[in-house]
């Protein structure tokens, strides 16, 4: 026994348990992630339930089956069902849809109550625009108020995209263009007013352009109107689970799909056809559907802003901490200072940065640049470029403490060979100690993007809103737009998942948001990480 | 007695008188050098002519402050923080101590070539052309020229002319050693220091770059410190002897390795100690 201690092998023991169990919780973590995110994406069976409770009262239940538990019979309350003498009762969840007749588009479902579960080959899921997914069998399908055959449905369901998406192109890209620039105009306008230089001249010039756009704009909206009108020229008539009648007109149908007919492969493809438009579209109905691709471009374009904001200014603090401050106590008090600030909790960097970017920095900006669009904020009210700099200081000590240790592991045989040839200091670090200590700065811009991509808690004070009207990046001057509010995957999570009205419906979309959100950022880590090794194969025989 | 390589021996009339060298012939003139480290004094008033175009060893036991003195000739002791010197080191007549001096520039006159190679980790050709692309050279055929002069007189061209765009960190330590010296002459300093340039290197490594010394000094003042007695006799035309920051004995390198003029040179060479 005590030649076993002696050995070593006890601290082997301990050591393999702890990586074993780092291991585990990281992989468990992420195969729930990815289990419950991407079966939100499966197509599943819509059953149709059959149910008569004690008084012979019978009626149907058509959904897909969310979740199956098991409780003790002590706990159900429900008179209208007789359960004998089990002790336990399964139930069901079950997804049915219909917002518009039912309040609640979930249910559970007894399982004694239940008298005949199938999976009828005919019904059909309806993703819509508004009022979530309609489960029930389609009736009858009319096209412009004539009764045609079911079967060229899907033609018009293309049509009726089709016709959306110009919808959307003319609202979004066309009108909005004409909207920027009225409000520009209007600027220019106030400017001249606050200059003191609005001469008749100028302002019959800014009427004769108001003008103008005004004509553009009803032209448009013309156009506007027709396609709107277009897009609503076919219906359907479809039964729900109850009986009713229920007429959808098309323009509010995304999907229409026959589920229970699927065979693995179509439902695959629909799987990959479903994650694509989760990452790719807008999201609809206070965030409960649709995609999240304004929240994926903003934490990208977040992130991207912060790594250009904090990697110079770390690595300058670090090259002024290492190579030109003096080795005295105020450079170790500096250096203490820098790291503890890795310590401050980060919501006290968003109230700092809400107070001092966002307030100071944001609005003497506006006072001093912007002057013509105040009482509106520009600069001065939360943005992406604050939240950017925000987390920039909030990671900003990860970059300095690894670049300094860095800097610290060159050989000083370096610095001396460069310094013999005639090298100043300064070309010295440029050209030598730089690329050398450029691993080093990788790891700490690796760490700083880890940090970074996953915070919210100060953007909730700095920058992040719950539904962004526009991207910061966009078709008009000047193309960034650093001032605008902007959604970020972290933040959907804690809405959708919190904040939703419609919890159940939301719980998918949390798991899928989590996944889509830890896939970005090892996706960052991964690129950053393989420039770095590449950096380090570069310089890896200097290592000892 | 250590015996003198005859290929360097040196007739009489040949040899330089190093008491008695003309303004001309001298190439460094140390003047009542003074070095101390905070409190400690490493260095204790030394004066020396070194001779144009001639190879001149420091040895002495270690800590002797051989090194220590090489290092004072291109200021590399300005880096050291504690260090403080007086005294003069006149480079052609001018005080490289002075106030004006640009050290960049004195650097550029006073090449030097240290005990491990550390070579840049860049290309074989990013390295020899290094001091040249400092000073705003830029133009392809002249450092194209001058890197493979400078590799032919440091006698390495042949062996890495198919790479030179290669990794210098993929060279072995000999080779490494002469590409630092090659990266050191490709901007043709006046006066070349090594110091111990071979202690780090196997002993077919260390010949090729004593031949390269002997070739070397056409062209450069070579000052070489080293611990080596043997390798001093091989390659110097004067040898200083240095013990506890004191210059002891300093002549031509035949007198002090066969008659030397002080008893502790004397006990140094015969191996009495050190």
């Amino acid at each position: 026994m005590k030649t076993w201690f002696k050995s070593g092998s006890p601290w082997v023991w301990l050591s393999a348990a702890g990586v074993s169990i780092s291991l585990i919780s990281v992989v468990g973590l992420l195969l729930l992630i990815a289990s419950r995110g991407l079966s939100y994406f499966w197509p599943s069976q819509i059953h149709q339930f059959e149910l008569q409770n004690v008084h012979g009262e019978s009626s149907v239940v058509i959904g897909e089956i969310y979740e199956h538990e098991r409780i003790p019979a002590k706990q159900l309350n429900n008179k209208n069902v007789d359960i004998g003498d089990a002790q336990t009762v399964d139930r069901y969840l079950v997804k049915t849809g219909n917002r518009e007749l039912v309040s609640l588009d979930f249910r559970w479902v007894l399982e004694p109550m239940v008298q005949k579960q199938t999976q009828p080959e005919n019904v059909v899921v309806i993703e819509r625009r508004t009022n979530g997914n309609f489960y029930g069998f389609i009736e009858e399908v009319y096209m412009g108020g004539e009764k045609v055959e079911a079967a060229t449905l899907d033609d018009f369901i293309e049509r009726v995209s089709e016709l959306q998406e110009d919808i959307e192109q003319l609202q979004g890209k066309d009108i909005g263009a004409i909207n920027f620039e009225l409000e520009r105009i209007r600027l220019k306008e106030r400017k001249a007013e606050l200059d003191g230089k609005l001469t008749s001249q100028l302002k019959a010039d800014f009427e004769q352009r108001r003008a103008e756009l005004a004509q553009q704009y009803n032209k448009l909206e013309a156009n506007l109107n027709q396609l709107r009108q277009e897009v609503q020229r076919d219906k359907i008539v479809v039964r729900a689970m109850d009986g009713q009648t229920v007429d959808i007109n098309l323009e509010q149908v995304l999907q229409i799909t026959f589920n229970n007919q699927m065979g693995f492969f179509a439902k695959l493809g629909q799987f990959f056809h479903q994650i694509g438009s989760f990452i790719g579209d807008d999201p609809r109905e206070a965030n409960t559907e649709g995609g999240v691709f304004p929240a994926i471009f903003g934490t990208v374009l977040m992130v991207l802003l912060m790594t250009v904001i904090v990697s110079p200014l770390g690595v300058v603090a670090a090259i002024y901490l290492h190579e030109y401050a003096g080795n005295n106590a105020f450079t170790k008090l500096l250096r203490i200072a820098v790291i503890n600030l890795a310590g401050v909790p980060s919501i006290v960097y968003g109230v700092f940065g809400l107070g001092f970017f966002v307030y100071m920095v944001g609005g003497s900006l506006d006072q001093l640049f912007y002057p013509e669009s105040l009482p509106s904020p520009t600069f001065g009210s939360p943005g992406v470029l604050w939240s950017a700099i925000t987390l920039a200081i909030l990671t900003l000590p990860v970059v300095i403490v690894s670049t300094e240790e860095g800097l610290a592991r060159i050989p000083s045989s370096m610095r001396h060979g460069s310094l013999a040839l005639g090298a100043t200091k300064a070309e010295t670090l440029w050209r030598i100690i730089l690329p050398i200590a450029s691993p080093a700065i990788m790891t700490g811009i690796i760490l700083a993007i880890a940090r970074a991509a996953g915070e919210v808690a100060p953007l909730m004070l700095v920058g992040v809103v719950k539904m962004a009207p526009t991207l910061p990046l966009d078709g008009n001057f000047p193309f960034l737009h650093l001032e605008r509010k902007f959604m970020h995957l972290g933040f959907h999570i804690y809405d959708v998942g919190f904040q939703s009205p419609n919890v159940e419906a939301a719980r998918p979309l949390v798991y899928a948001t989590a996944l889509l959100l830890v896939t970005i950022i090892v996706a960052l880590n991964m690129t950053a990480v393989s420039i770095r090794n590449r950096l380090r194969e570069k310089y890896r025989s200097l290592e000892n | 007695m250590i015996n003198v390589n005859p290929q360097v021996l040196i007739t009489d009339s040949e040899r330089l008188d190093i008491n008695n060298l003309t303004a001309e012939q001298v190439a460094l003139e140390i003047k009542n050098l003074n070095l101390h480290y905070g409190d400690k004094q490493a260095l204790q008033n030394i004066s020396m002519k070194i001779p144009k175009g001639q190879v001149t060893a420091f040895i002495g036991p270690s800590g002797c402050g051989k090194s220590t003195l090489l290092r004072c000739i291109n200021r590399m002791n300005d880096l050291v923080d504690i260090c403080k010197i007086d005294g003069a080191i006149e480079l052609n007549g001018e005080n490289i101590y002075a106030k004006h001096v640009d050290v960049a520039q004195l650097r550029r006159k006073v090449g030097m070539v240290f005990q491990r190679p550390n070579p840049f980790p860049k290309s074989i050709y990013e390295n020899v052309v290094y001091g040249l692309r400092l000073i705003g050279q830029n133009n392809r055929r002249v450092l194209d020229e001058v890197c493979e002069r400078s590799l032919r007189a440091a006698a390495l061209w042949d062996e890495v002319k198919d790479r030179i765009h290669e990794s210098a960190l993929g060279l072995s330590g000999g080779q490494q050693q002469r590409l630092v010296i090659a990266r050191a002459i490709a901007i043709e300093p006046e006066v070349l220091l090594l110091d111990e340039p071979t202690s780090a290197l196997d002993p077919i490594s260390t010949l090729t770059i004593e031949e390269l010394i002997n070739d070397l000094k056409q062209q450069y003042t070579v000052v070489i410190v080293t611990h080596n007695m043997q390798q001093a006799a091989r390659v110097s035309d004067q040898t200083a002897f240095m013990y506890m920051g004191d210059l002891i004995e300093y002549a031509d390198t035949n007198t002090l390795f066969t008659t030397p003029a002080k008893k502790k040179t004397e006990d140094y060479i015969t191996g009495r100690y050190g």
